[in-house]
Parts: C-alpha cells; structure tokens; sequence
C-alpha cells in the first residue's frame, strides 16, 4: 500500500477516534482509552519480534518500568506531567538499554529466556522495595495533574500520545535503520558480511521497543491511577506477546489490530460467561488454524479476492 | 440528571403504593473464577447469587428486584480496576461487593474512590483498606488481619504456649497478619516468646527448605497465616516426619475450614487449632440453620463451603443498607452503612461508622477426631466475635 | 549449617530436582525436535496430578495404576492434539504455534474446571511410602527417597531409548536437521506425533508423582511451566543429561537460596538462569547452534 494512502487512512482514523467524546458514553472513552493504550504497548514489541526477529518473553518489565516511574513521579515527587513522562520514558528506555546490552549477545530462545529472566527480576524489585512500590498492594492513589482528571481530556491526552508513539515508529521502521533491521532479520550472518553491526542494531531496537513500552506503560498508570506488580509479571509479557502473534508480525498494522481485538475479546467474553477462557481459546485455535499469518493474513486474503 | 428524574419517579410509585414494574437496582459483583483463585470465587459467588434469589423472593428492595452482574476479576488488581470501572459506566451499578486478595481489594478501593460507588470488600483481609487507604466509599465485612492476629494470640495464651515459631506467607496479608499477631501477643500471651519467623512465599508448593528449620528450633507452638493450598502442601510434606506430634499448630487462614478437613480427611494432623467463617455441621441459632439448608439445597451438597457466607453477607448489607437509605445515591448509601447492623445467618453484625469495619466473628477451635466420621471436625466450636 | 542439616537440605534439593526433571525431561524431547514453545505443558502436568486424583482416590486405584494412567492419558490427550491440530501447523509460521497452545491452555484449564470443578484436592502417599526413613545422619520421608530414585531411572531409560536404538537415532537427527530426514525417508509426521506424545506423557508422570505432595487445586500449572523451560534451557536445548543438570541446578539453588535468601526466593530460578546464561549463552552442556 502506498504509504500516502496509509498516511491519509491513519489521519482520518485519528480524527475520527478525537470524535469519540462527543458519544458521552463513559464506558466508550475508558475502553478506548485502555484499546490504544495496549495497541501501543503491542507494537513497540513488533519491532522486536517483526523487525529484528527476536521474541521477547519480558516486554512487560519496561511497561512496568515506564508505569512506575511515572507514578511514582506525580505523586511521591509531585513532578507536573511535563517532567514525569519524559522522565518516565527516559527511565525505561535506559533500563532496556542496560538490560539489552547483555540480551542481545544471544539470539533466539536463549534471548527470549534471558529478556523473561531480568522481567521477572523487575518483578522481584516492584515486589520487594515496598516503601517507593507499594510492594504487591499496588502504587495507589495517584496525583493526576487537574486537567487530566476529566475522562474526555484524559482520552484525548492519550490518543495524541499513542499516535505519536505510532507515528515516531513508523518513522524509525521505514527509515534505513528499519531496513536494516528487516535485513538482520532475514539474514543475520549475510547483514554481518556487508558490514551491519548486527549486534549493535538490535541493541538499539531493544532499546526502541523499551523505550516505546514505557510510554504505554505510563499512560496505563496514570489511566488505571495505579500500578501493581501483575503489570510486570510474566503473564503480562505472554500477554502482549500473543496480541502481536494474533494481529501478524509481518505488517506493521498487525500488532494494532492484535491488540484492540484480543483485549475487546477478553472484556466481552467476561462479559457474557464465566467459561470465558473456552470462548477464547476456541476463537484463537480457529484463528491460527484458518489464518497462519494472523488477522492481517485475513486482510491481505480478502484484498487478494476484492482484486484491489 | 436523568438519575435524579429516575428517582423522582420511584418515589412518587412508592408513595402511590403501586407495584409497578421497575428498573431493577443492579448490584455488581466480582470474584475470580478462573485461575488460581477460583477456590474461593466460586463459593463466594454462589453465596452471592443465594442472597440474591432470596431477597428477591422476599420482593426485593424497596419494591424493586435486584439484578446482579457478574464478572470474573482474574485476581488480577489491573483487571478487577478496568472491570469495575466497566460495572460502573457501562452496567450502571449501584454498588459494587467482592474482591478477593488484598491488592485487588485495594485496586477496586481506589476505584470506588474515584468513582464515588460504593464498595463492599467481602473476602479482602488487608487492614490498610480500613486504616490508612479508608475513605468514604469502602466498607469491608470480611474479618481483618488485626481481629484474627489478636484471636491467635489469644489462643496462643490459652494453651500456655512460651516457645513460638511464625510462619507466614511473604506478601500482603502475611505481613499484616504477622504485625497482628506480634502487636497482641504482648497483650494475650505474655509468656510467648517468638524464637523463629519464616516467611515462604505466596503459591509455594515446596516447603522443605523450611520444615527441617522449624523443627530444629524446638518450638511448643506454631502461629501460621498458611492458607488453603499452603497449608496443605506444608502437612503433606511435613507428617511424615512426625511434624505435627509436638507441636500445636495455631493458624489464621480458615483451615479449619470443612473445605480442607473432608479433603484431607486420615492425612488431616493433630494438634491444628484454626478459624473458619462457616461450618455446615454447627450452627448458632435457627436462621443459621435456614441458611445451611438453603445453601445446601443450591450447591447439592450438605458439606458446605464457608466462602459462599461471604458472598451472602455482602449482598444483605447491600440490600439492608439501599433499604435504609431510600435511595440509590451513593452518599447516602455510605451514610447508611455506617453503623449499620445486620442480621446475619453468623448473629448480628455492625458496621462501625469509623473505621467501616463490620464486626465478623469466626469459629475457631481444635480439629478433633470423632468416631463415625472420617473427617475432622471442630470441638469445641467457639464463636469469636469482636465487640461492636 | 551443621553437616546433617547441610545434608538433609541436599537431600530435599536433589528430590525436588528429581520431580521437575522427568516433567522437564518431556519439555526438552518435544522442544528439541518439534522446536514448539508448549506453553500446555504445564497444564498437563496439571492434568496429569488430578488423572492421579481421580484414579486413586475416586476409583481407589493402587499408587502405581494411578502413575501409568497419568502417562496414558496425557499420551492420549496428546495424540488427539497434534494429530487433529498441531500438525496442522508445523509448515506455516513458527510463532503462531505458541499462539496454539496458549489456545490449548485455556480450553483445558476450563475442561478441568467443568470435570474437577475449582475445589482442592488431595492424593495420598502409596502406603508402603507414607512413613520417614533413617538415611546416614538424616531422617527423611520414605517418598522422596522413592522420587530420588525414580528420576535417574527415567533419565537412563530415555537415555538408552534415545542414543542406543533406532527410533532414538531418528529423534537425535530430528533435532539436527528434518528436511534431510525426509529426504531419506523417514516418516517424519510419524515421529513428530510420537515425541509428542512422550513427552506429554512425561508431563503426567511428574504430575502424578508429585501430587501426593502437594495441594491439588486450580491455578497449579501456572509457574512450573516457566520452571521447566528454565531447567532446559539452563541444561543446554536438546541434551537429556543437561537437563537432568539443569534440574540438579534448580533444585539445589531453590533449596538452598529459600534458606540462605528467602527474601529472593520469587525469583531464585531467574536469577539462576540469568547467571548461566550470561557464563554460558548457550546452556551448561549446550553448543552454539548453526545459523538458520
């Protein structure tokens, strides 16, 4: 797809979506708010998984990361929101650089285990530095700066953020640095030969995807007006993973529409029955068997059979 | 607005005597029913859904039905917070009751803060919810962590116990329920010395880097917070070794709960003397009794659990408390809670308007063998409740 | 740490390490060979305790009936999944099989709810394993002693059938290179769906010889799933001895970091596969593999 056409698309889909107050539905705004919020969380993982080829089984610990730091900004440190979410994002993408300096000499399951190993070592310190965490009785009681206390402008606060996360990535992904990393992926010892730092570039992927978490994670603790040690926890990251696995993570929409349609799933499913996981589960076993590319394999089929 | 006109027009059907049919009052109610937790969810829910069908049959409140809606909060705080939130601007409840784990009952405080609905904590222990986290909306009638850490240290005193180990899980309601049992032990048991605190972890199935340890510290007495699952494995592990011979065994928890005792059954140890909210083969008075037998009649089972109570006590002091406001605002709803008191199945409970605690008394006792039963069963039964 | 102590706690280490080798032993077959992240796993090890449950308590079953019906189910469980499932999958993209058996995971999580409900159930030491032995300085329980036993028993048998027969032969090439198998004429599909089912069957073994140990209830496959891929990696990815090290490893660091740093205890297993991990990036008898 031309990228002006996607560019036009994702312009309309934005104003369209900065329309959504004017429903008066609470209930619309809050979920959509939690939507974008994860769609952004899903695809700052894509760069890892789509581009580099890495699956990471700890993306939750800068989500975590980025939520903590910002909470505990507002409201132990009173910083204004100016200061926090920088900060925040700073925090995080520092600590995903610290951490990928030492998961990116490995590669496959051995990456993937080690990334689970230092997010469960997060985990372990949200756990235990109770006085700055609030250990596992969660971060509550958060200091919102006044105007984000009103749920329309709160909603309009994230959709901005969240597509200017998308918008920075989309960038980064297209730029040379994107193609490299698609050429890494493909062929990591042929990148090698002409001359690709390899192990460089996926330091500053894993850096990128961090960083990009940690906004998303900031958003969802200001959102939630709290954080809890399950947001670092490794059903989190297994969370997020299956998100982009469902949207496809070889289109860079995929992991966007993995993440509104696995999270709307898991809220209307709880909705109508306790058996919630056997609906799930049996809508997930029809989407890997009928779809192996995931839902953006339905897209381009359908595309393939409309001729356009 | 249209809340306001809505109320309006119940009070001018109330005071016209009709029985038109109304909206009902929605009641929202969330219990983990998957995972983990589950063990407790469930019960809890279906204690829930047998207060609910009773009032109903009664006519409801203030002339209109209760419909309750249900949803599973995952025992995930982040979850229970997005899901009540759901409850509220989607579903419209209310009032909102259950929670199970102090951080998810801490997680949907915060939101009934935020919200300004009102919350009744039914399974959460966490003193915090009710000390330093307390504000208008949040009303607990589960028991606390300082209540059952005074009744241990009470019973500590009572079997002359001097040399104590301690053992609790190491997250939230440990850690509370051990400062509740270190600040009275003082107080009820003078003599007591703790000479060893272990702290396994929350989920552990393996306990034997703890067992050799309290068994060479020589204690007479044990005080534990070793729940459901942890307690089990702890006796599964332990028995062999002649663990429970020695030592008195004194926990908080609900292990004594018929739960754990008609699973365990032979392997259930001597010595353990424990609480529990509910035992079908015991009750105090003729409405107890009524309860037993309608739960019965729901689950298919005389053998009971004790957390559907919980989940019945909720919704009576949401019904009572809606019933005594008149209304449906919120405010008024806390107002009316405060001091509230209850005719409970387990005697009559007040919520104290300062700290929104009810005053829910447990059963405790020795587990004792009794010929003909090839479970353990409680006796005597003694009946602890705080003064109100 | 007195010397007795000192031995009692390796004692209880190496049994712990014996119960969550032959469930991780399983892992390691089907993750060398079919290169599927089952995230089911624990789940049948689940499964595999509350099959021993049912067998023995509700059926009366003897001890070791109730282990070999464990196996069998899970084996057959297993069998209906990769031959009407999975085997669907093994051509198309890598990634979407852990979306599978994630899928897998909740349908049978709430398959138990509907067949056990969500109540906590308990089996029984086999009676001739109830009591405590003297062993040197030690008194220790009589099933751990069996459970000492039984793990070097499987590793030598899986041992023997992987490197001393044919079938074995076929798996260790399986691991190396499937497209070459092919060629030659292997059944590779055939060998597929039997690796699979062995070491499913493997995780019902170590669920049903753990359950008399612990507190069956909902929620028990959680964190043994992430144990036992912690035991195979840190042993080194398709090697059976490095993950009966890898299992010697973790018991020994859970037994003795519970008590020299309970504090940490959460996260013990991490922090050992961190540090191996960072010494040795491809596992403590792994080798670095070719590029893809």
């Amino acid at each position: 797809m031309p990228s002006r056409n996607l560019g036009i698309a994702a312009i309309v889909i934005v104003l369209a979506l900065a329309l959504l107050p004017l429903s008066g539905s609470r209930y619309a705004l809050d979920l959509s708010t939690q939507v974008l919020i994860y769609c952004l969380f899903a695809l700052s993982l894509n760069v890892l998984i789509g581009y580099i080829g890495n699956v990471s089984f700890g993306h939750a610990a800068y989500f975590a990361i980025g939520g903590y730091s910002c909470v505990i900004l507002l409201t132990t440190y009173q910083w204004p929101l100016m200061l926090a979410l920088p900060a925040a994002i700073v925090v995080s993408g520092l600590a995903a650089a610290a951490i990928g300096y030492f998961c990116v000499r490995l590669t496959e399951i051995y990456f993937a285990m080690l990334t689970l190993a230092f997010a469960m070592l997060v985990w372990g310190v949200a756990f235990k530095w109770k006085d700055v965490t609030g250990g596992d009785d969660g971060f509550t009681g958060v200091l919102m700066p006044k105007l984000l206390e009103d749920h329309a402008n709160f909603f309009w606060f994230t959709l901005v953020s969240v597509s200017v996360g998308v918008a920075l990535l989309w960038m980064i992904c297209h730029s040379a640095f994107g193609l490299t990393l698609v050429a890494i992926r493909e062929n990591a010892v042929r990148a090698g030969f002409v001359g690709v730092d390899t192990r460089k570039m996926r330091w500053a992927a894993f850096t990128v995807a961090g960083t990009f978490a940690g906004l998303a994670g900031a958003l969802f603790g200001m959102y939630n007006r709290g954080m809890y040690i399950e947001n670092a926890f490794w059903t989190e990251s297994a969370q997020v993973l299956i998100m982009v696995l469902l949207g496809g993570i070889h289109s860079f929409i995929g992991p966007l529409i993995g993440a509104a349609v696995l999270y709307l799933l898991q809220i209307v499913t709880n909705q109508y029955t306790p058996y919630w996981p056997t609906v799930l589960g049996t809508i997930l076993l029809i989407v890997v068997l009928v779809l192996p590319d995931g839902l953006t394999g339905l897209a381009k089929r359908f595309r393939i059979f409309s001729g356009s | 607005m249209t809340k306001r006109l809505l109320m309006l027009i119940a009070g001018a059907a109330v005071l016209a005597g009709a029985a038109v049919a109304q909206e009902p009052i929605r009641l929202g109610a969330m219990y983990p029913l998957t995972g983990g937790g589950a063990i407790y969810g469930v019960p809890a829910m279906a204690g829930h859904q047998l207060a609910i069908e009773e009032i109903n049959k009664r006519g409801g409140v203030m002339g209109r039905k209760l419909e309750s809606i249900e949803r599973d909060d995952k025992m995930n705080p982040s979850t229970a917070s997005a899901t009540m939130k759901e409850l509220i601007t989607k579903d419209n409840v209310h009032l909102v009751v259950g929670g199970l784990s102090s951080a998810v009952g801490l997680g949907m405080s915060e939101v009934s803060k935020q919200e300004k609905i009102v919350y009744i904590s039914t399974i959460a222990k966490t003193i915090q919810m009710t000390t330093s986290k307390l504000h208008p909306h949040v009303f607990r009638t589960a028991s606390n962590t300082d209540l059952e850490g005074d009744t241990m240290a009470m019973l500590v005193g009572k079997y002359h116990l001097k040399k104590l180990c301690h053992l609790q899980l190491d997250y939230a309601y440990g850690q509370d329920l051990e400062i509740g049992v270190v600040k009275a032990l003082p107080i009820r048991a003078p003599d007591a010395k703790i000479v060893l605190t272990l702290k396994p972890k929350l989920g552990a199935t393996d306990f034997n880097a703890f067992i050799p340890q309290v068994m060479a510290a020589g204690c007479d007495g044990v005080v534990s917070g070793l729940w459901g699952p942890h307690f089990v494995s702890w006796v599964k592990q332990a028995s062999p070794l002649g663990f429970f011979d020695k030592i008195k065994w004194i926990s908080g928890g609900e292990i004594a709960a018929h739960e754990i005792a008609g699973e365990l059954k032979g392997e259930y140890p001597d010595n353990v003397i424990s609480n529990t909210y509910e035992l079908w083969y015991h009750s105090i008075d003729p409405l107890h009794k009524t309860f037993q037998e309608a739960l019965a009649k729901k689950l298919g089972t005389n053998e009971t659990p004790q957390w559907a109570m919980l989940g019945y006590n909720g919704v009576m002091f949401a019904a009572a408390a809606i019933e005594k406001a008149k209304s449906l605002d919120s405010d008024k709803i806390a107002a009316a809670l405060e001091g509230l008191t209850v005719n409970t199945p387990v005697g009559k409970l007040t919520i104290d308007p300062k700290t929104h605690q009810a005053n829910t008394g447990q059963f405790w006792g020795p587990m004792v063998k009794k010929p003909g039963k090839d479970y353990r069963v409680m006796e005597p039964v003694e009946f602890i409740q705080p003064k109100s | 740490m007195t010397l007795p102590v000192f031995l009692t706690n390796v004692f209880y280490g190496l049994a712990l390490a014996m119960n969550m080798f032959v469930i991780a032993s399983g892992l390691n077959l089907i993750f060398g060979v079919l290169r599927v992240i089952n995230f089911a796993h624990g789940m049948f090890y689940m499964f595999g305790a509350y099959f021993m449950f049912t067998v023995t308590k509700s059926w009366g079953a003897p001890f070791i009936v109730g282990v070999l019906a464990a196996g069998a189910g899970l084996a057959a469980i297993a069998l209906v999944i990769e031959r009407f499932l999975l085997r669907r999958l093994y051509g198309k993209e890598h990634l979407m099989q852990l979306l599978f058996t994630f899928a897998i995971v909740l349908l049978m999580s709430d398959a138990a709810k509907m067949i056990w409900g969500t109540d906590q159930y308990s089996v029984g030491y086999p009676p001739s394993l109830r009591g405590a032995v003297q062993l040197g300085p030690t008194i220790v329980p009589q099933y751990l002693v069996f459970l000492c036993a039984a793990g070097p028993m499987i590793a030598v048998a899986m041992w023997l059938a992987v490197d001393r027969t044919r079938w074995g032969r076929i798996v260790r090439a399986a691991t190396q290179d499937r497209e070459m198998l092919a060629a030659l004429g292997v059944n590779v599909p055939m060998v597929y769906a039997m690796v699979f089912t062995i070491g499913s069957a493997l995780a019902g073994i170590g669920g049903a010889l753990a359950a008399p140990r612990i507190a069956l209830a909902p929620g028990m496959d959680a964190t043994i799933i992430n144990e036992c891929f912690i035991i195979v990696i840190i042993g080194g990815l398709g090697h059976l001895w490095g993950s009966f090290l890898g299992a010697l490893a973790f018991g020994f660091v859970v037994q003795f970091g519970t008590i020299l740093v309970p504090n940490w205890q959460d996260v013990l297993p991490y922090l050992l596969m961190l540090s191996v991990l960072l010494i040795r990036p491809w596992g403590l008898l792994g080798r670095p593999e070719l590029s893809r």
